[in-house]
């Protein structure tokens, strides 16, 4: 299996949280900033689903709710550049790395949420510069 | 040539106007689009104005961050792989294909295709590139390439329109756009295209300008007013300006069977080098003089046929001198006299874009019936003896206007537009 490497420094990282959220609802940044304090699980799982509905294309925008079984390429009309967009988004978001073959297992917004709280769980977290 | 091309769809983001009425009325009347800018946050920098885009927000290289006149409605999917000159050159085609009547499923079949030309992106080049330096190569922009480099306008506006006709870029410096249109003329021509997208546009910011700065080729008249006066004596350089213009051109028969508005034909092309030097115009401006000639004869016309000229004249001290020079061997030196402007007194210089803009403001003179004088022309250089160059916009009724445009490594390249009665 692919070695983790680091997450990039804060120096080195191309913007900071609130700058990559500071186009995003309140609420959005509200989960973030409470995932930060308290590292819910389920704050994370929302502002996943606020950067998947960010990066989707208009054209194939459909229930707002994006329920886990939709799938990225399928249903909301995903190509595979705006997969890496938003897979680049989420590593500086929560300074994580995610692999070529990581996200390539990831086919639904479930399988994203699920994937997302692996790597965020206690023991799995990257340390950040 | 039994198949003719006119023009029947004209789209502008220019420092003269965000659409067709505006561009018509500050060609007419005089208005200038040059402002004073600051650059870098450095006021000691010598260069002042700038012929500048009005409307738009887009100083970021995140399309995030970026505001456009509110006509206008883009997905992130359109915007995502856009730069600034993107951005407008999108803005121009929908005016220009609304303006044409035409929509998307007119342009899907093959037959339609799309030239364009800007010089990229390097704005978006140096943010994309810096980036890539800051995390040691771990990080850059998906989008980086296709927003950035040379190209990104076709790679852009062919995917947006569902293009599947002749799709490229020119890249001949301030020639770029003219080539794009004299290609365009051709594939209508030879039949291989019934209707062609012509795009020209570029970025205005820090880094399309000041590497003009260091060549010294920029004027430093810090008053908007005087600063871009071309053929004028105390002329010191050009001033930069950006934007985007769409035309569209359409074998005539196909525009006539759909009932389209038409400005004016594109008549004829003809191209020139100088092989003298990279930068710097032929002193005698013998590229120029043989781009005119060879564009009368694709024609079939005489220098005495010619209304009005739109001098590429960009307000440099050697530029305009070759130009004039030109102009003189070959019209006055056989007697004719047309009339003789630069627009770019009020435009300013939008380097790639400069061929398509101003053949779509010959097209609009053709259709509206004047020529637009030569504003802050005070004192001609002596260069320009024995040419008519109105000082006012002049109400004529033109019927063949020749447009001139040269580029870096004196590329050299004219178009004839001829007033289009009937279809």
């Amino acid at each position: 299996m692919e070695q983790p490497r680091p997450p990039l420094t804060t120096s080195a990282a191309p913007m900071s949280a609130r700058t990559l959220l500071e186009h995003f609802p309140e609420p959005v940044q509200q989960a973030f900033s409470r995932f930060q304090a308290a590292r819910a699980p389920e704050d994370a799982d929302n502002v996943v689903v606020a950067v998947v509905i960010d990066h989707m294309p208009r054209t194939h925008r459909g229930d707002p709710t994006l329920p886990d079984a939709n799938r990225l390429i399928e249903d909301l009309g995903f190509d595979s550049i705006a997969i890496t967009e938003m897979v680049f988004f989420l590593e500086d978001l929560f300074h994580v790395r995610i692999t070529n073959e990581e996200i390539l297992r990831v086919r639904t917004v479930g399988d994203l949420r699920a994937f997302i709280r692996e790597k965020l769980a206690p023991g799995s977290i990257s340390p950040s510069a | 040539m039994s198949r003719r091309a006119v023009v029947t769809g004209l789209g502008f983001i220019t420092s003269i106007g965000n659409d067709r009425p505006t561009v018509t009325a500050a060609l007419r009347e005089l208005r200038s689009g040059i402002e004073r800018v600051e650059y870098l946050n450095n006021p000691t920098l010598p260069i002042k104005v700038a012929g500048t885009v009005k409307g738009f927000v887009v100083e970021s290289a995140s399309w995030r961050d970026w505001k456009y006149p509110s006509q206008y409605d883009f997905p992130r999917e359109a915007l995502r792989s856009l730069s600034p000159h993107g951005l407008y050159a999108l803005c121009a085609t929908e005016q220009a294909l609304a303006d044409a009547g035409l929509g998307r499923d007119d342009l899907t079949d093959g037959n339609t295709g799309l030239y364009c030309a800007s010089a990229g992106s390097v704005f978006m080049i140096h943010h994309q590139i810096n980036q890539l330096h800051l995390s040691r190569g771990e990080r850059g922009n998906p989008m980086g390439v296709v927003s950035s480099i040379a190209g990104t306008l076709n790679f852009n506006l062919a995917a947006r329109y569902g293009i599947r006709g002749a799709v490229s870029g020119f890249v001949a410096a301030c020639a770029s756009s003219s080539h794009a249109l004299g290609c365009a003329l051709d594939d209508i021509r030879l039949g291989r295209q019934t209707r062609m997208m012509v795009v020209g546009a570029e970025d205005l910011n820090a880094e399309s300008v000041l590497g003009f700065a260091a060549m010294r080729a920029l004027s430093t008249n810090p008053d908007p007013a005087l600063a871009s006066r071309p053929f004028d004596e105390d002329r010191n350089g050009f001033i930069v300006s950006g934007g985007a213009t769409c035309l569209i051109l359409e074998e005539a028969e196909t525009a006539r069977q759909r009932g389209a508005k038409v400005y004016a034909e594109l008549a004829g092309w003809g191209q020139a080098s100088d092989g003298y030097n990279v930068a710097i115009s032929h002193p005698e401006g013998i590229g120029l003089s043989d781009a005119m000639r060879r564009c009368l004869a694709d024609a079939n016309l005489t220098p005495k046929d010619i209304d009005y000229i739109s001098a590429h004249a960009t307000s440099t001290l050697a530029g305009d001198r070759s130009e004039a020079i030109a102009l003189r061997s070959t019209f006055t030196n056989v007697g004719a006299r047309p009339l003789v402007s630069s627009t770019k007194g009020l435009t300013g210089h939008p380097l790639s874009m400069a061929g398509v803009m101003e053949a779509a403001f010959c097209a609009v003179a053709l259709r509206e019936g004047f020529v637009p004088g030569n504003v802050n022309l005070v004192t001609p250089d002596p260069a320009c003896d024995g040419l008519d160059l109105p000082r006012a916009s002049v109400d004529s009724k033109p019927n063949v206007v020749l447009n001139n445009t040269s580029g870096f490594g004196g590329s050299n390249v004219c178009h004839i537009l001829r007033r289009w009665e009937s279809v």
